[in-house]
């Protein structure tokens, strides 16, 4: 891929339009975090609890962002800083857009990042990624007040099967998840078990130190991660 | 009106219609404004895909994910709850960062599942790390080539490959310890699915992965009330 391309597609303009999107997904999350909060002095909910809320989710969400950062440098070598910026800010997991900028490619007829990869190949990726991430977005503003009715139906307002079907939805999701990784075997096998195993002991150490439940799941990680590289 | 009913309908009017409002209206534009940049290079440099293209691009992509455009908005909805829904879709990266974050805001403020606090505290959880996500993916776009020599490529491949199946199999430990039953079915059905059957199309897997789950759950929900 020539440098003149990527000069493009970093260029000044398309920051600026990056971070239009990007500060969208930032309004809202404020948005959301003032309505908590209010929420939650109107229904007697101790501020307390939501700041602790809050900084579970800043402290969790470190060790995952780190993997997302080093994902996102190598994409941002193809497909250029701004538009891998403003992609992994909005709805994108880094393997979902990368399929779409291939598939963008595809299209064109070139090989993804490869010496035939023009301004045309680009525009199509960048086209590709937005349509594919407006799929999922569009189906999600129209109907999720709908899939709330639906909750309300199957959940019949009894709080403890209301508890433990959202168990069993994480269960069944992250059973999904694991499969392909315990298939998989070796090194991916270990972080699995490991990071599992790690969690269960975690939070039964955290029943009494309470102190830890924040980092129990940063830690799980961590813990899984190491053995997998030392055992696998 | 018992006082539950009534706390539940004042939570209707101050919490759920608003957050509809906020959430379907900020997802749209943020849908929208994506389509941003390739109109800059459409009207700066005149460069847009022909229609065929276009269309052609669109149809290969939706093949491959168009049936998750539906599954996954109603697989999730019940962890996600209606304002983690529309604020998980929009910032993405759902099950390494959205789920996880949720259910350990819910963990360590004790919070009883199904409440209205719960949905406030996984709201709060999915916030902030929205915010580390954000420093995290602006750290990157700005000073990436540079800090990326800050790993040494051991620690880089490590986070590359590791950290996804470490965080899904903390999780799924997490929640084995309150449903060691229901999990073993949770991570059985997939498997048998995609492991030992083989050729169901994934888009088919996770919906039989919860939905068998909760059905399950609910079997053992129901024993468990008769024995009452």
């Amino acid at each position: 891929m020539s440098p003149e391309i990527l000069k493009i597609a970093n260029s000044f303009g398309v920051w600026v339009l990056a971070a239009v999107t990007v500060s969208m997904v930032l309004i809202q999350a404020v948005l959301f975090t003032r309505l908590a909060y209010t929420t939650a002095d109107k229904i007697g909910y101790p501020r307390e609890k939501c700041r602790q809320a809050f900084r579970t989710g800043l402290i969790t969400a470190i060790g995952p962002s780190i993997a997302i950062f080093i994902v996102m440098v190598g994409m941002m070598s193809v497909v250029g800083g701004p538009i891998t910026w403003l992609r992994l800010s909005v709805i994108g997991a880094a393997p979902t857009e990368l399929t779409a900028a291939t598939v963008g490619a595809q299209a064109r007829g070139v090989e993804f990042g490869g010496p035939n990869y023009d301004l045309l190949a680009l525009a199509t990726s960048w086209w590709t990624m937005a349509i594919n991430g407006f799929g999922w977005l569009i189906i999600v503003s129209l109907f999720t007040h709908k899939l709330e009715d639906i909750r309300e139906k199957i959940g019949g307002g009894d709080p403890k099967w209301l508890a433990a079907l959202s168990g069993a939805a994480m269960l069944g999701v992250f059973g999904y998840l694991n499969t392909s990784h315990v298939l998989a075997g070796g090194g991916r096998l270990i972080a699995v078990a490991t990071g599992a195993i790690a969690m269960v002991i975690l939070l039964k150490i955290a029943e009494r130190a309470k102190w830890l439940r924040e980092y129990t799941l940063g830690l799980a990680m961590l813990i899984g991660m190491a053995l997998a590289v030392w055992l696998g | 009106m018992d006082e539950a009913t009534k706390r539940l309908e004042e939570f209707e009017r101050i919490w759920k219609k608003p957050v509809i409002r906020i959430g379907s209206i900020t997802v749209l534009l943020g849908g929208l404004f994506a389509f941003l940049p390739s109109l800059y290079l459409w009207l700066r440099y005149g460069v847009f895909p022909p229609l065929s293209m276009a269309l052609k691009a669109w149809g290969m992509i939706a093949a491959a994910f168009g049936a998750f455009y539906i599954v996954e908005p109603i697989s999730y909805y019940a962890i996600l709850g209606l304002s983690g829904t529309y604020m998980s879709f929009l910032s993405g990266n759902i099950s390494n960062l959205r789920l996880p974050c949720a259910s350990m805001a819910q963990e360590v403020t004790e919070v009883k599942a199904g409440t209205p606090e719960a949905e406030i505290v996984a709201t709060l959880g999915i916030a902030g790390s929205i915010i580390t996500n954000l420093i995290g993916v602006t750290l990157a776009a700005l000073l990436g080539y540079a800090l990326i020599r800050l790993f040494p490529p051991a620690i880089a491949d490590a986070f590359k490959v590791y950290t996804v199946p470490a965080i899904f199999g903390a999780v799924f430990g997490q929640f084995s310890l309150r449903y060691p039953k229901v999990a073993v079915f949770g991570l059985g059905i997939p498997l048998l699915l995609l492991g030992v059957l083989k050729g169901i199309p994934v888009w088919l897997v996770i919906p039989a992965s919860v939905f068998g789950s909760i059905g399950i759950a609910r079997i053992f929900y129901n024993l468990e009330r008769q024995r009452r």
